[in-house]
Parts: C-alpha cells; structure tokens; sequence
C-alpha cells in the first residue's frame, strides 16, 4: 500500500460532503446561491464548521488514545472524559435552572461549555492518576480506571436525570446522544480553542507516538522520556474530546471507526495516521449529520404513536451508530487485514 | 573536540544495584565490557540478566552503583545521546497490531530524526541497510503479525540495526527460533561484529552456543556476579554445577577451539555442588 493515494481522495469527499451539507436541508440552496445566501451565513456554515471541528477532533482523540494504550477498541471516552464532561454540564443544567428559577436553560451557554470542559478534563486526569503506579501509568489501568471513572460519571448523571423535570431531561438527553442541533457562530467561538490546541498538540506528537506505540521497553530504548511523552499524548486527546464533547455532547462512533478507517487507508505511522484520522472522522459527522437532518421521522412517530418532539431535527448522535454500526461489522467481517 | 582521546571506551558497571520496589535483584554487581568483542550473558531463569541490560541501556534507575559509558556516567547523559550510540532489543517486545516491518525499522531513526523531523537521506540509507543485513527487504511491507517467529525477530533486529550504534545488547534473540534460524542470527550478530566493529552483549540461554559465539561468558546467579572470563575458562563442570545444578560434561571442539557441553541429568536439590 503506497500511502499517499488517499490524500486527494479525502479531500475530494470532504469538499463533495460539505458542500451537500451546504446546499440540503428543509431550503435548498442552489450551488450559485451558496457564497451569499443568508441561510448558510447564519445557520449552516457555522453548523459544518462545528461538525468539521468536532470531527476532526474527536477522529484525532481516538487515533491518540488507540495508540498509547496500543488497544484497536480504545474510543475518546475511554478516560472517562466523555462522561466527565457530561456529567458536569448536566450539573451545570439543572444548578442553572435553580439559580434562575427558569423552567429550561438554553443549551448555547458559555458556561455549559466550559463546565463540561472542566469536568471532562477533571475525569481524565482521575483516571490517569488512577492507573500511575510507581510514576508509571500502565496503558491497561488506564482503560480499566478509564471505565471505573466513566461508569461512575454515568451513574451519577443518571441519577441526577432522576429528580429533572421533562424540559431538562429533554436538554440532557440530547447532550448524553450528541447533537449538532442548532450549533451557531458561537459554539465556532467555544471550539475553536480546544480545536487549536488539540489538534496541533495531537498532530505535532504524531513522532513521540510512533515511538511509544512500540511499547515502554522499546521507546525508551530509542531515547524517549515514556511518561512524560504519554502524559503529552494523554493529555492531547483530554482536551479534544473534552472540548468536542462540550459543544455537540457525547457522540459516539467517530472517535472509534474514523481511526480505523484511516489506518485501512494510510498504515500505523503516525504521522499520517494522525491527521487521516482527523480528516476521516470530521467526513463521518458530516456525513452522520447530513442523514441526521434528511433521515425520515414519520415510521418513528407511527410505531410509537406520538409524534416525534425534535424541532431541528434528530440528534446526530442516533445517526453515527446507524452509519457506525454496519460499517465497524463489514470492516471486522469482510475487509482481510493489509497484506 | 580537541580533547585528549578517552582512555575508557568499554561499558562498565560499577557496584551495580538494581530492584523492582522493595525487592533487589542486582546486588553489587561489578563487569567491565570492553570495546569490540561479543559477550554473552547466562544464568539461570530469574537470576537477574533482563535486569542488568536495562540498567547497562539505562531503561531502569539502579539504586545504588554507576554505569558508565565510554567513561560517561549514563544517568547523566540525554535520553536520544544514549540512544545513538546504544541499541536495545528487549525480552519479547510486541509491535501493535497490522504494524508493517518497514514501519518498525523506520523508528530505529527515532534518536537521530527526533519526534518533529521527517526522514533524510541517511535515515533512509540506515532503514536500506537494517533491511538488507538481517535479510528483511522483501519483507518491509509485510505486517509483523503475519510473519513467522523468525522473520519477526529479524525485523526487531533490524530495528536495533536502523539505529546504527556502536553498542548492541540484546535480551535473548534466539527465542522461539528454530535452530536454523537461532544458527541464522547469531552469525549474523558474529557478522556485524567483525564487519562493523559492533561490540555486543547478548542473554543467552543455549550455553553451547553462548560457547560458540562469544568471546567472553557472563555468568550471574541470583543477582549477583559468578564468573566471566574466556568460554575456555568460565564454562566448566563446577560453574554448571553451582550455577545451572546440572552435571554434564565439558569437550573441546575439535574444530572451533570452544568447549562443547553435553548436559547429563539435573542435580536434585540439596546435592553437593561438587
Ligand atoms: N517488573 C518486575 N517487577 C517485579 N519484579 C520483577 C520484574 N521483572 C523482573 N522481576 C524479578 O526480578 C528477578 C530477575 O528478573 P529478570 O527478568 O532480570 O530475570 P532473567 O535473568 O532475565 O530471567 P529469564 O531468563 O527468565 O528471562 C526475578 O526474580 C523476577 O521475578
Ligand atoms: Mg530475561
């Protein structure tokens, strides 16, 4: 496999799918109109920037995670920082509606952002001083303390989602599944730091990588520092999943089959891993989100017999294990592993 | 630099203590390797040998003593310096998954390139040579996971190899080899010796072949020092008594000049160690 075929390919698809997510939806928008149409200005461009942004990020955060605890399943919630960052902006929801006395808060808050940052990077650095022993962190505590702390979290969540009434639960219920609903310039404005530090944090360490992926032992026999090198890695992938999660919520499946897709396409190096795994994801969510805001409602409120409350559309969060779910089983049933 | 040549150009341990936690495993242990030869370290499971080559590499902290490096004590030195001018093949490492031969023998450029650098010429030149020296090149695009015991040993080999150091220790290369390809590595370790004046230091469970390849035996017991010296010398009836608690019997190779060993029976415990 040469490698560098996929470039040109994945920006092709990534500029195709944009520019669908561009021009669908309830208005089309012819392609001439697309450059000053006030729907896109004020509503969809803003809408595939989050979705490219969150993408990209979470894509990164997975590849990161995979690579350090050198386990093919690791996901961006495996330290727990998914469901850090939930928890704390469902706290942030309900503490909110108490101070206010408002029935709902409005999701787009700067506090609810940077709550679920402080709590998803709170969960992530729990679970990584949990698997330290001796100054070391092994990769398997990190993903057994990861689920301790993740399932903790979401327990806690649960319960908390107990005493909420039905317009919180409503809100919650669409950050647990990760929406993109109504994402504007400001959530642009939330993720554009975390995006910035994430991403070049991530793609910058794509060497240090390379070299720890070969085991403790062996990266240290090539000269690198192992802890501080996979505290840097860690913490790379902390603040992109933190970050994403705290504007869309928790979307699952990106994080994981991006990686993987990419690495089918460009190999274990990482520094084309890294960035493959970033462009591949933010092509997943934007075609997830895509078939969130065309996917038909109607067979959903006839099972059910009520109709379905979701003005803006379904979250896109439903959408990736739809697209997630057949694709992972044809990767690990039909695609014989890179001869 | 202008300074006067360094009279120490060996590998030396110096009262070297090494532990896991609480527990010491190296206790005191003294050895000087000098430049150029072939060193092979025996001694029974558990005595101490993966320890004490990460400790010489500087993979692990010693509690108490020195290693030093051509007269350079390698606590002090930077991590990559160390790694320029040492290679270490560990006890069955394990590459991740789908990871192709060639993948792994680039990071052997790791201590030269840096994490920011792309590869440059002389790194692709050391990935050729790597390559070629173990027999590797037409596996580079293979994964790992597909190949045999074997040619995966050789490709962590040619790992070592890409990063083209004076010093080669290596933490029982012939494991899980046939003994074709055990006979295949150890000339070619013998190869790169006399070839390139790589000075190596070898775990070896094989004595005979220890016998056979190297120039020096460095033998440890319980975590501590037995004996080194010449095949001729250390590898006798009473050290495999004491050392090993088997009897066997020691015969010159009419050919080689090594001694041969030809294991008897095991000693039961609590028998006089002759
Ligand atoms: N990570 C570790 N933590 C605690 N104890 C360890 C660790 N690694 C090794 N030991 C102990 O240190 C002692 C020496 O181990 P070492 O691996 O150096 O032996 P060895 O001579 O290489 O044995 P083998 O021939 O089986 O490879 C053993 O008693 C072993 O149980
Ligand atoms: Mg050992």
């Amino acid at each position: 496999m040469t490698g560098r075929a996929p470039w040109p390919m994945l920006a092709g698809l990534l500029l195709l799918t944009a520019v669908a997510h561009l021009t669908t939806g309830p208005v089309a928008i012819p392609l001439a109109e697309l450059p000053d149409h006030v729907i896109v200005h004020a509503v969809r461009l803003p809408r595939l920037i989050v979705v490219l942004l969150a993408g990209a990020m979470l894509g990164l955060a997975g590849a990161l995670l995979q690579t350090v605890t050198r386990n093919p399943l690791a996901e961006p919630g495996l330290m727990g920082v998914s469901a850090g960052a939930v928890l704390a902006i469902v706290l942030a929801i309900i503490a909110a509606s108490r101070i206010e006395g408002l029935g709902m808060v409005r999701d787009t808050g700067w506090h609810l952002g940077l709550a679920g940052v402080a709590g998803g990077m709170l969960a992530g650095a729990l679970t990584y001083a949990l698997s330290r022993r001796h100054g070391v962190s092994r990769p398997v505590l990190l993903v057994l303390m990861g689920v301790l702390v993740a399932g903790s979290a979401s327990a806690v969540t649960s319960m908390l989602l107990l005493t909420a009434d039905d317009n919180q639960l409503r809100l919650v219920l669409h950050w647990t599944i990760g929406s993109t609903n109504g994402r504007g310039w400001v959530h642009v404005e939330m993720l554009a730091p975390y995006a910035a530090a994430g991403l070049s944090m991530g793609l910058l360490s794509a060497g240090i990588a390379n070299a720890l992926q070969l085991g403790d032992g062996v990266a240290a026999c090539l000269g690198l520092r192992v802890e501080p090198a996979r505290l840097m890695l860690i913490f790379a992938a902390a603040v992109l999943t933190a970050g994403a999660v705290s504007v869309v919520g928790g979307i699952g499946f990106v994080g994981l089959i991006g990686p993987h897709l990419a690495r089918m396409l460009v190999g274990n190096d990482a520094r084309r891993l890294f960035p493959a795994a970033a462009l591949v994801a933010a092509l997943l969510l934007t075609l997830a989100d895509l078939g969130a805001r065309s996917l038909p409602l109607g067979w959903i409120e006839a099972w059910s017999r009520s109709p379905v409350t979701a003005p803006s559309g379904i979250p896109v969060g439903v959408v990736t294990p739809l697209l997630g779910v057949p694709f992972f089983l044809w990767l690990v049933f039909a695609h014989r592993p890179r001869a | 630099m202008m300074l006067a040549p360094n009279p120490e150009t060996g590998l030396r341990a110096e009262a070297l203590s090494v532990g896991y936690g609480d527990r010491a495993v190296l206790e005191r242990v003294a050895l000087h390797l000098p430049r150029g030869g072939i060193t092979a370290l025996v001694g029974p499971n558990g005595s101490g040998k993966s320890t004490l080559l990460k400790a010489l590499a500087r993979i692990m902290a010693p509690s108490g003593g020195t290693v030093l490096l051509e007269g350079q004590a390698i606590a002090r030195l930077p991590s990559a310096e160390v790694a320029r001018r040492l290679a270490v093949l560990p006890q069955a490492p394990v590459a991740p998954a789908g990871m192709t031969v060639a993948e792994l023998v680039e990071q052997g450029r790791y201590p030269h390139a840096g994490p920011l650098r792309m590869l440059r010429r002389q790194d692709h030149d050391a990935i050729r040579d790597a390559l070629a020296a173990t027999g590797m090149t037409g596996f580079a695009g293979r994964a790992l996971d597909e190949l045999s015991g074997g040619e995966r040993q050789r490709a962590w080999i040619a790992l070592t190899l890409a990063q083209d150091t004076p010093w080669l220790l290596l933490d029982e290369p012939t494991t899980f080899l046939d003994i074709g390809h055990q006979l295949e590595v150890l000339e070619l370790v013998a190869r790169l010796n006399r070839e390139r004046g790589i000075t190596v230091l070898m775990v070896l469970h094989d004595l005979a072949q220890a016998a056979r390849f190297a120039d020096r035996l460095v033998v440890l017991h319980g975590g501590r020092l037995h004996s080194e010296g010449p095949p001729g010398t250390v590898l006798t009836p009473a050290m495999l008594a004491e050392v090993f608690r088997i009897e066997a019997r020691i015969i010159p190779d009419a050919e080689t000049g090594r001694p041969h060993m030809l294991p008897i029976r095991h000693l039961p415990d609590g028998a006089p160690a002759c």
